[in-house]
């Protein structure tokens, strides 16, 4: 498609717009109606795109950008698709505090889509602008934690997210975007840039203090920074950690579909191992908590009744893979389980079935959460996190619901609930290593404001392996399940909100409630 | 709460995530609610687009059936921009790109004003406090209560015992229209404003130099000058839409002046830290270096200038090692700030609340004057000492307001100035006060000292905004009667008030603002104002009414063009003529500046004193003599840091505006205080931790710290836009002696730790 921006332009009476750039020439002529020209004239050719310039050097952090794009997009004051951020150094008098404004950077490899698990995210072909559509998303905010930048953002009070499309309608008419239209004083502006020739340099001029590192997804906004800046400039937003959202229906959906791979896992090991146990029982009431799992992870979602488009884009989101693998789980757990009701030959087959599609779906929830804008999350410690809870749980499931007596199953549970205990270890270990500041705030997080449910988490989950150990009946197992189950949620809870996200620097005084 | 703009959802999300603020439960199941939950509503009308013809592709609900022009209301820059209205209510602004203050471009205040207008504390209707509570009244029960209690009090304590106490936010007609009614209606001369908070030491000053007030600039100097130097004004912050013309100018070199490393210092070609109030000192110095190099115009200063003989003498002392000594520069900056200035070919200084608030104010804009005058950079494209006036209209009341000068900059003491007036008038001059009454900070004392007995307060927040704030509210709650004429209640002061009457405000008048360079602009009416609210001028008028002299004084008025008409006519001939101006030619003009006599064109730009008269009676401007002097409230053991108050760029004044535009609330949503990082680590005090700010007069609590190096050791910054953070808690009763205006930039405090008291 192309873009007939100058045809437009004079259709709508906008010709101010191709007004040539004219060279000022000193102290008696004035050219103050005649605005340089801020967007380009022609639309990109192949290999090429359009993209954001921000002059830091002219910026002087007066909003109008914020407040212009609100308007223009009909967003409520929490919601700022653009947003202007504060980075300071140096001593005084010679102190820098400068300002940085962005909308999205409509990268080349845009994470956001990338994780999407439905088609809510297209780049454009002809602009490169990523766009974003309201009718295509269900609302799963999977966008909003694979983002580096903090763009796509959640609208609560229509379930679905929404980010800057640098005004893809305005341009698409000749008109200059919203925060470009506003600047007073010209520091934003669209540029073409070709793509193949930014891959090569966008390290120089795409990177800016108090910015993620433009290699996570390559962002093409070319940034213009002052020739000299101190050599401390940084973020003034750092003693300001919060925790984030705990997400509670996919803290227990996580939870409980571990649980319930954990527990036909245990089903069918029994099973082959021909164990003296009410098998069938077991893997009825381990699929009644597995159904209520998936069913939870609905709510999640800004819009469930969408829910199915979620498998969609497996190619390519962890997401939707995860949601496939899941229903597989399901169907075959279903099958497994009336199987062993009627005690048929064919169940261990299923039963095995069972389990492989069941350790894939924890492996794919995991993958969820390997985004490198979400640093805390990004490691294998995640997958072993999810695979423990479940060899946590289902042993304990299993033993808790009647099925056999046999200790072993008691003490697999407390050995995973060692390992959990020491995987967890050697995460915050990993967190007060890292050098990256949003690793170190997690750390913060977790010894700070989060420190009681830490320790209440480790000796819940240490209570609840020991007393069916020392309490050999089934109101132990029961207490012991209870205890491990409320262990393992507030492991998940602290999971979702001990997360520090990678963002750009914000303001150093920003709204309790965004 | 009637708000169904685009900031309150009209269906509350049900799964959002906790921490998002209107939650509403998952309980109500009507079918949109049930359609919300399951996703089948994402609010597509709320959040479609559609194309215009003049705001472009832009958010369908956000483009209005008309767009009224108007002039902004905020600040002195007088920003031409437009009102879109649909189904009656302001949806929309955008800036006229016509208009010769901004070329379309606004600030975030004035992108977001018609918010202004939905606040949900307009107040609809007048209350009257009965038993201890404000209860809602008639309006004509309202005025006739206001006209029984001012009478009584003039009758009981004499005709001065009542005060009034007006803004800088009306229209230049209601101003004017007051100005009548207060000292000719009721009859008392003890009649201020809040332009006295911020103006009038550049009022004063204009007054001692030149023989009148009027900034002889425009902002087309600020384009045009090759020396820009700013004395203790941080535009880029204050007035973003000047920074804009500035940036426009690729020749200059900016020179800014300020104790704080603020947004337009950071941007200076040269930037000078000085200590704080020590301005006067340099720019003494940077005289004594232009006399003692002769980069003066000799020419210009004998036949323009009277006193420079004195001066050259007086400035002796302010060798760059004196000055250096004051102002903590290096004399290396001092040298090359007076030879900068000094080659200048135009040479412009601005200067703001930095050199205003201050005891020594007046002398300062003096002596920043005397620069303009002794290099003859006063009159031509690019040079002027040009004061960067605050409110929207504070040059209208400066104009035809009738405080601390009569309507026309006439003098209260001249007799030809008061016989002038009534003839115009048509009334016994003996009527018309020989001198001013009492200035703003005047009445309160009055107040306290129970001299002052009712109070009518219009357009101002004084609970917030003045300084030393306790004296003041001791006298509101002294007072017989307290009337507040104001667009929303409530506010600190509203809810002191005896009698509020609600008032209509920008957006819901018509009549004419002049900005800081005198261009005088539209301002016109978009909406309706909520419930019974009235324009001021027609509150005024009513009351005249009930005065029993609406015949003498406003003869068959019914609104802002009758004033507007008989002020042509009292500006005729006088500095601010305004004789050739109709509304007309004001809107199809971009505004207009004065002087406009009848029969001029609207062509290009306007200086005063182009031609070397001032309007003085010899017709020379005089050149004083101003000596530094140390701010009165130094620093000690006991409090040992200087705090300094200033603003934020998302917010007006006491936010009884900004405190209710979401967006600006978003962006700067609490006080804070700023402090180095070498007191902050003295004090073990971290980032974001909540602080006390202490001084001998009272204590701002729990204030969120920011430690930052733009503030220098030993002196701390507060904005003094917050009413629950109010700054003016700590500062001090110290005025100008010639301006009366609050040394608001200076005093001694103590900070620590919150909850240590």
């Amino acid at each position: 498609m192309t873009l007939p921006l100058i045809r437009r332009a004079k259709e709508d009476g906008i010709t101010f717009l191709l007004t040539p750039k004219t060279k000022t020439s000193g102290l008696h002529q004035i050219t103050a109606l005649a605005p340089a020209p801020r967007i380009p004239l022609t639309p990109p050719a192949p290999g090429e795109q359009y993209r954001f310039h921000f002059d830091m050097t002219k910026c002087i952090g007066c909003k109008c950008c914020v407040v212009a794009c609100n308007e223009q997009n009909g967003n409520p004051a929490a919601i700022n698709w653009r947003r202007v951020g504060e980075i300071e150094g140096g001593w005084y008098p010679y102190t820098h505090r400068l300002y940085l404004s962005m909308g999205c950077n409509h990268c080349v490899e845009p994470s956001c889509l990338i994780g999407c698990p439905t088609e809510a995210f297209t780049k454009d072909s002809a602009t490169g602008i990523v766009q974003h559509d309201a009718n295509m998303c269900i609302g799963c905010q999977y966008c909003t934690w694979n983002c580096s930048y903090g763009v796509p953002q959640y609208n609560a009070a229509r379930g679905v997210v929404g980010k800057c499309d640098m005004c893809y309608g305005r341009l698409s008419k000749g008109q200059e975007p919203a925060c470009v239209f506003a600047c007073p004083e010209g520091a934003i502006t669209i540029e073409t840039v070709d793509i193949a020739a930014w891959k090569m340099e966008y390290e120089l001029t795409a990177n800016a203090p108090g910015l993620p590192s433009a290699s996570d997804s390559l962002s093409t906004t070319r940034i213009t920074l002052p020739d000299r800046l101190p050599p401390d400039t940084a973020r003034v937003d750092g003693y300001n950690v919060k925790p984030e959202p705990p997400h509670w229906p996919l803290v227990f959906m996580l939870v409980l579909t571990q649980l319930s791979v954990g527990a036909f896992a245990t089903i069918w090991l029994l099973h082959v191992l021909h164990a003296k146990a009410h098998l069938h029982l077991g893997a009825v009431a381990a699929f009644v908590v597995g159904a209520l799992a998936l069913g939870a992870s609905v709510l999640h979602l800004g819009r469930p009744v969408y829910a199915w488009r979620a498998a969609k884009m497996w190619k390519r989101s962890w997401l939707s893979r995860e949601v496939l693998v899941f229903t597989l789980f399901a169907v075959v757990a279903s099958g497994y389980a009336a199987l062993l009701w009627q005690a048929s030959p064919a169940g261990a087959l299923l039963g095995a079935l069972t389990s492989a599609f069941g350790l894939l779906g924890v492996t794919c929830s995991a993958f969820i959460y390997l985004v490198p804008a979400r640093p805390a999350w990004n490691s294998r410690r995640t997958i072993a996190e999810f695979h423990l809870t479940g060899a946590i749980l289902g042993p304990l499931f299993v033993a808790a619901a009647g099925v056999t007596a046999n200790p072993s199953l008691l003490r697999f549970a407390a050995c995973a609930a060692a390992l959990q205990i020491v995987n967890q270890a050697f995460k915050f270990f990993d967190m007060i290593r890292a050098e990256r500041c949003e690793m170190q705030a997690s750390a913060k997080l977790l010894s700070s404001t989060l420190k009681n449910q830490v320790l209440l988490r480790a000796t819940l989950l240490v209570a609840g392996v020991m007393i069916p150990l020392l309490v050999r009946n089934a109101a132990g197992a029961a207490l012991g399940l209870v205890f491990a189950l409320t262990a393992e949620i507030l492991g998940r809870y602290l999971f979702f909100v001990s997360v520090v996200p990678k963002n750009m620097a914000s303001a150093y005084h920003v709204s309790e409630a965004a | 709460m009637s708000r169904n703009g685009p900031f309150q959802p009209s269906i509350a999300p049900c799964n959002s995530r906790p921490a998002a603020p209107g939650r509403a439960p998952f309980c109500g199941l009507s079918p949109r609610t049930l359609a919300r939950f399951l996703g089948l509503d994402i609010l597509e009308e709320q959040y479609a687009f559609a194309s215009d013809s003049v705001t472009g592709y832009t958010s369908a609900q956000k483009i209005p059936d008309h767009w009224v022009a108007t002039t902004c209301g905020y600040c002195s820059v007088g920003c031409g921009m437009h009102i879109g209205v649909k189904d009656g209510r302001a949806v929309s602004v955008r800036g006229d790109e016509q208009h010769k203050a901004n070329f379309g471009k606004l600030c975030p205040k004035g992108l977001s004003e018609h918010y202004t207008l939905e606040a949900e504390n307009r107040l609809r209707y007048p209350v009257l406090r009965r038993k201890g509570r404000l209860e809602r009244i008639g309006w004509d029960d309202a005025l006739d209560v206001m006209a029984r209690q001012f009478q009584g009090v003039q009758d009981r304590h004499g005709p001065q015992s009542l005060g009034v106490i007006s803004t800088g936010q009306l229209v230049t007609e209601e101003f004017y229209t007051l100005g009548k009614l207060v000292q000719l209606g009721l009859g008392t001369s003890n009649f201020c404003g809040n332009t006295t908070l911020c103006m009038a030491t550049a009022v004063a000053g204009y007054k001692r130099s030149f023989g009148s007030d009027g900034p002889p600039g425009a902002y087309e100097d600020l384009e045009k000058a090759d020396v820009v130097f700013l004395i203790g004004a941080n535009i880029a912050e204050n007035h973003p839409i000047l920074f804009h013309r500035l940036e426009k100018n690729p020749n200059r070199t900016l020179i800014v002046a300020d104790p704080r490393v603020t947004k337009t210092a950071m941007m200076a070609d040269v930037f000078l830290p000085l200590k704080p109030r020590s301005d006067l000192a340099l720019v003494n110095g940077i005289a004594h270096i232009l006399v003692k190099n002769g980069l003066i115009d000799r020419t210009y200063i004998d036949r323009h200038t009277t006193g420079f003989a004195e001066f050259e003498r007086f400035v002796e002392k302010y060798t760059p090692e004196f000055v250096s000594a004051i102002t903590g520069l290096d004399q290396e900056q001092i040298y090359r700030t007076a030879l900068l200035f000094g080659h200048a070919k135009a040479a412009f200084i601005g200067w703001t609340m930095g050199v205003n608030h201050s005891t020594k104010g007046t002398e300062t804009v003096n002596a920043i004057v005397n620069l303009s005058l002794i290099t003859g950079n006063v009159g031509r494209a690019g040079a002027a000492p040009f004061s960067i006036t605050g409110q929207c209209n504070a040059m209208g009341t400066r104009e035809a307001g009738f405080t601390s000068s009569m309507p026309g900059y006439r003098k209260f003491e001249s007799r030809k100035d008061r016989e002038d007036l009534a003839a115009l008038w048509n009334i016994d001059p003996a009527r018309i006060p020989t001198a001013r009454g009492l200035a703003y900070p005047d009445i309160i004392e009055a107040a306290v000292a129970r001299k002052i007995r009712a109070l009518w307060v219009i357009g101002t927040n004084p609970v917030v905004s003045y300084p030393n704030v306790d004296v003041l509210r001791q006298g509101l709650q002294d007072l017989e009667f307290l009337v507040v004429q104001d667009g929303y209640h409530p506010s600190p002061t509203t809810e002191l008030a005896d009698l509020v009457l609600p008032a209509a405000i920008w957006g819901e008048k018509e009549g004419t603002y002049t900005n800081s360079e005198r261009r005088v602009s539209k301002v016109n009416k978009a909406v309706e104002p909520p419930g019974e609210a009235r324009s001021d001028m027609d509150i005024f008028l009513a009351l005249a009414r009930r005065l029993g002299s609406y015949d003498e004084l406003f003869p068959g008025w019914t609104g802002p063009r009758d004033a507007f008409d008989e002020w042509k006519r009292v500006s005729s001939g006088r500095l601010c003529d305004y004789s050739g101006m109709t509304y007309e030619l004001l809107e199809a003009h971009g505004g207009i500046q004065w002087p406009f006599p009848a029969g001029s064109s609207p062509a290009k730009t306007s200086r005063l004193y182009a031609d070397g008269r001032f309007e003085t009676a010899d017709g020379k401007a005089r050149i004083w003599c101003a000596d530094w002097e140390p701010f009165p409230e130094q620093p000690d053991s006991q409090f040992p840091f200087t705090l300094n108050t200033g603003r934020t760029v998302e917010h007006w004044h006491t936010r009884t505006k900004t405190g209710n535009v979401p967006i600006l609330e978003h962006l700067s949503p609490r006080a804070w205080v700023e402090m180095n990082p070498s007191d902050a680590k003295r004090l073990r005090m971290k980032p974001h931790e909540k602080v006390d700010i202490l001084s001998r007069r009272g204590c701002v609590e729990m204030v969120e710290l920011r430690v930052t190096e733009t503030v220098a050791p030993g002196q701390i910054f507060m904005p003094f836009h917050f009413a629950e953070w109010n700054v003016n808690q700590v500062t001090q009763s110290a005025f100008d002696p010639i301006s009366r205006e609050p040394n608001y930039k200076q005093c001694a405090v103590r900070v620590q730790k919150a909850g240590t008291l």
